[in-house]
């Protein structure tokens, strides 16, 4: 069996982040693109007596999805918790405006091929957000990346993708809720303020960061995609994240633009029901808010595997 | 403050050079490093840099990684390791992880 195919069925939570571009495109399509024997480390972690890595902690390159050219990015969350510093960041912009070049020159091509043959852009998550030893330049990545989302928007999908170790939070987690489709796996995890800092910042009594039950009914793949938070919630390999990127290439930009959660009016106004509701429900715990989404017995869907809760969950309503 | 930088340089008896022109393998976690071994014409030697934040191991260095040029034989070589604080044994192995890497 070829490295790809083992790759596929094994858990997609365990893998690192190369492993993760490799098998999220076609099987042999994936060329690595500012990869570690270009040696582009981070100037400041040196300075600081930090250790490097030649990625700085991002894959970048690009594969194929059927006819589709996929541009992934993949954020590796053992080399200092994933978080973005100057180099993978501009690595990171540069990949988005790597893709939105293929789609213009595409268009300027054939507009039709430019729409079956559309590309579409990835990030594999797995960060906590600016890194805090080069804290400046890891906050204008961030803004790149929001600047860059906006000049791809309505053109092609990018896609965020949740389901790593370190799940996606701070600056990042802005950056996943300004994508055009979010995809999770019961084991990711999505938030701003991540359940440490909040912690440190309420109290214990507030929220208990050590309490992973609690971390993960608050900010894990489950309770995202009953709030309407994930688009899409899949099984934890890596064959099963790849086959929802692939539909999500294949969908016409429309229903795409639906699957967006803010960047509208209509969106904000349904964001913002969503906020008053929860102001008169005030939940104590997202237990509480699924009960009022009608599911009446909660346990059962902490307890449910992947497929038993895809079955019985509830979820917020698309029009609410 | 600033990061270690060790170059080593082996000569082995039997040379045997790299299949293919690179090979990546590991992660800089915690406790952990990444190897990358670049095919480069050194006329039948080795070298190895280390980029560290470890001091005063230097001896220990030279020791693990003639053990793994001694046993793989490598030659025309430049073997790259980013490390953060990996002990001898993970050094060690994650340096023959990388040469399975390469054959597999």
């Amino acid at each position: 069996m070829s490295k790809w195919q083992t790759l596929q069925q094994q858990s997609f939570l365990d893998l690192n982040a190369r492993q993760r571009a490799l098998g999220l495109v076609d099987e042999s399509s994936f060329t690595e693109l500012a990869g570690p024997s270009e040696r582009l480390v981070s100037p400041h972690l040196p300075e600081l007596g930090e250790a490097v890595e030649f990625d700085d902690g991002v894959v970048t390159g690009v594969g194929l999805l059927g006819k589709h050219p996929a541009i992934v990015i993949s954020q590796e969350g053992r080399f200092i918790g994933g978080a973005v510093g100057e180099v993978g960041g501009a690595k990171m912009v540069g990949a988005l405006r790597l893709a939105q070049l293929i789609f213009e020159q595409l268009q300027k091509k054939s507009p039709a091929e430019a729409e079956t043959r559309r590309p579409i852009a990835v990030i594999s998550f797995e960060t906590g957000g600016v890194r805090l030893h080069e804290a400046n330049a890891g906050l204008l990545a961030h803004a790149e990346i929001m600047d860059q989302l906006q000049n791809m928007r309505g053109k092609l999908p990018v896609v965020a993708i949740i389901g790593s170790k370190v799940g996606c939070f701070g600056g990042m987690g802005f950056i996943a809720a300004a994508m055009d489709v979010v995809v999770m796996s019961e084991y990711g995890r999505l938030g701003l303020t991540g359940p440490e800092v909040i912690e440190q910042e309420m109290g214990r009594a507030q929220f208990d960061s050590s309490d992973r039950a609690l971390v993960f009914r608050t900010t894990g793949g489950k309770h995202k995609y009953i709030m309407r938070d994930c688009n899409f919630l899949v099984e934890d390999t890596i064959a099963a994240f790849r086959r929802q990127v692939q539909e999500i290439a294949g969908m016409p930009m429309s229903e795409i633009e639906m699957l967006r959660r803010i960047g509208s009016r209509e969106k904000v106004e349904r964001q913002m029901r969503l906020v008053d509701f929860a102001a008169r429900l005030s939940p104590k715990d997202s237990i509480d808010m699924w009960k009022a989404l009608g599911n009446d017995d909660p346990k059962q869907i902490l307890g449910a595997n992947f497929s038993e809760f895809m079955a019985i969950a509830k979820r917020l309503s698309p029009t609410a | 403050m600033a990061l270690n930088r060790l170059q080593f340089e082996f000569a082995p008896a039997k040379p045997r050079s790299l299949p293919v022109p690179m090979v990546h393998y590991g992660v800089v976690g915690s406790g952990d490093m990444e190897v990358m071994l670049e095919a480069k014409a050194l006329g039948g030697k080795a070298t190895i840099e280390v980029v560290t934040p470890v001091n005063g191991f230097d001896h220990v260095w030279q020791l693990v990684l003639q053990r793994f040029i001694d046993e793989s034989q490598l030659a025309d070589v430049a073997i790259s390791i980013n490390d953060n604080n990996a002990t001898p044994a993970v050094v060690s192995l994650r340096l023959h992880q990388a040469l399975l890497e390469m054959e597999g």
